[in-house]
């Protein structure tokens, strides 16, 4: 018993408990509630109920409509437990601090290749969101949605999407380290 | 109200194994792209083989019907996973985690991150229209699994990706496909 509630006060798990646990939740989530998991399709939930209440004209078309309608669907409520996920687990390992303590440009290797510069790592965050979003949409999914749902079906798509993506990955961090690779 | 309490439920779990398995840190996702930490794709390929085993064993006992399958469009899925894979080593984050590193307090995953996600949602859904019809339509599969494309049998394939995972496993952990951090 000891052992368990200090192996979970730890900062990092092995990857294959963690990945157990992933597992269990996604086999739960087909189970309880014949859902996949899921993540960027829950911000097209919030961005069209934002958007059809400041700009309804705009969204109102075919996407807003009908492929994504706004509203706290499963996936919205998803995405608020993992926000509350992460603050559990970081509260249990005695690393849940608000602020910039956390943030990328106060990590090791960050700052070795970008400095510790709070407007650099914004501007990446911003548009690596953005960009990440956007990917997400056309390849019909992201790491939790396609990669984790669809792998875990045998969905030919989520091993496309997954070989894909450490292609690009590797090539996009051979260009960023360059030397330091 | 109840299938919402189950989401709160799971993806407070979901929220929590990503952070333990340390994907809400830069270094972790950017460094699986390096070799020098395989933890994101350990990470992956065992949640994949444990989903993957107990959903089909449960599904032969006829206690679980698949939900929709995510679609097979061979061109969208690839370029959607080469844009992607772009954005995490250059933000160190996705989606999920992302929104678990916010719940963990660290600012430039609550403001730049969940902002740039709605704004990628918004420019995604308004352009929806000129993009996804067409590129979705090139080599469309529709919501297939392995099994029934290649008409293999549904366990062999699940034993078989088991076992694809062990022998990867090995090589990261004992064979050195994981290279140690310069310096």
């Amino acid at each position: 018993m000891n052992y368990i509630l200090n192996y979970i006060r730890k900062d990092t798990w092995s990857p294959y408990v963690a990945g157990t646990l992933l597992g269990i939740v996604g086999i739960l989530a087909v189970w309880a509630s014949n859902s996949l998991l899921g993540a960027s399709g829950s911000f097209e939930n919030i961005a069209g109920m934002i958007g059809k209440t400041v700009a309804p004209k705009l969204f109102d078309n075919m996407y807003f409509n009908f492929i994504m309608p706004p509203g706290i669907t499963y996936g919205v409520i998803l995405l608020i437990g993992l926000f509350f996920g992460g603050m559990i687990g970081a509260a249990t390992s005695g690393t849940l601090q608000w602020g910039k303590k956390g943030s990328a440009n106060s990590d090791e290797q960050w700052k070795r290749i970008f400095g510790t510069s709070t407007w650099k790592r914004w501007t990446l965050a911003f548009f690596g969101a953005i960009l990440l979003e956007y990917a997400a949409g056309i390849a019909g999914g992201c790491t939790s949605g396609l990669a984790i749902s669809g792998g875990m079906l045998l969905a030919p798509s989520a091993f496309i999407f997954i070989a894909g993506m450490f292609a690009s990955g590797i090539v996009t961090a051979l260009i960023i380290y360059g030397r330091r690779y | 109200m109840s299938t919402y309490l189950i989401a709160l439920v799971l993806g407070t779990f979901f929220g929590f194994a990503l952070n333990k398995a340390g994907l809400t840190k830069y270094h972790k996702i950017v460094n699986v792209f390096r070799f020098t930490d395989m933890a994101v794709l350990q990470f992956m390929m065992t949640a994949l083989v444990v989903a993957m085993t107990g959903l089909y064993i449960l599904r032969g006992l006829g206690l679980v019907v698949f939900p929709a399958v995510p679609a097979t469009y061979i061109v969208g899925n690839l370029v959607g996973g080469l844009l992607f894979g772009v954005g995490m080593a250059l933000s160190g984050y996705c989606p999920g985690t992302c929104a678990a590193g916010a719940g963990e307090g660290k600012v430039d995953y609550i403001v730049p991150g969940l902002l740039g996600f709605l704004v990628g949602a918004v420019i995604y859904g308004l352009t929806y229209q000129q993009v996804f019809p067409s590129i979705s339509a090139i080599a469309n599969y529709g919501n297939v699994v392995i099994p029934d494309l290649w008409n293999i049998n549904p366990y062999l394939t699940v034993l078989l990706f088991g076992l694809m995972s062990l022998f990867l496993f090995y090589m990261i952990d004992r064979a050195g496909w994981q290279r140690a951090e310069k310096e």
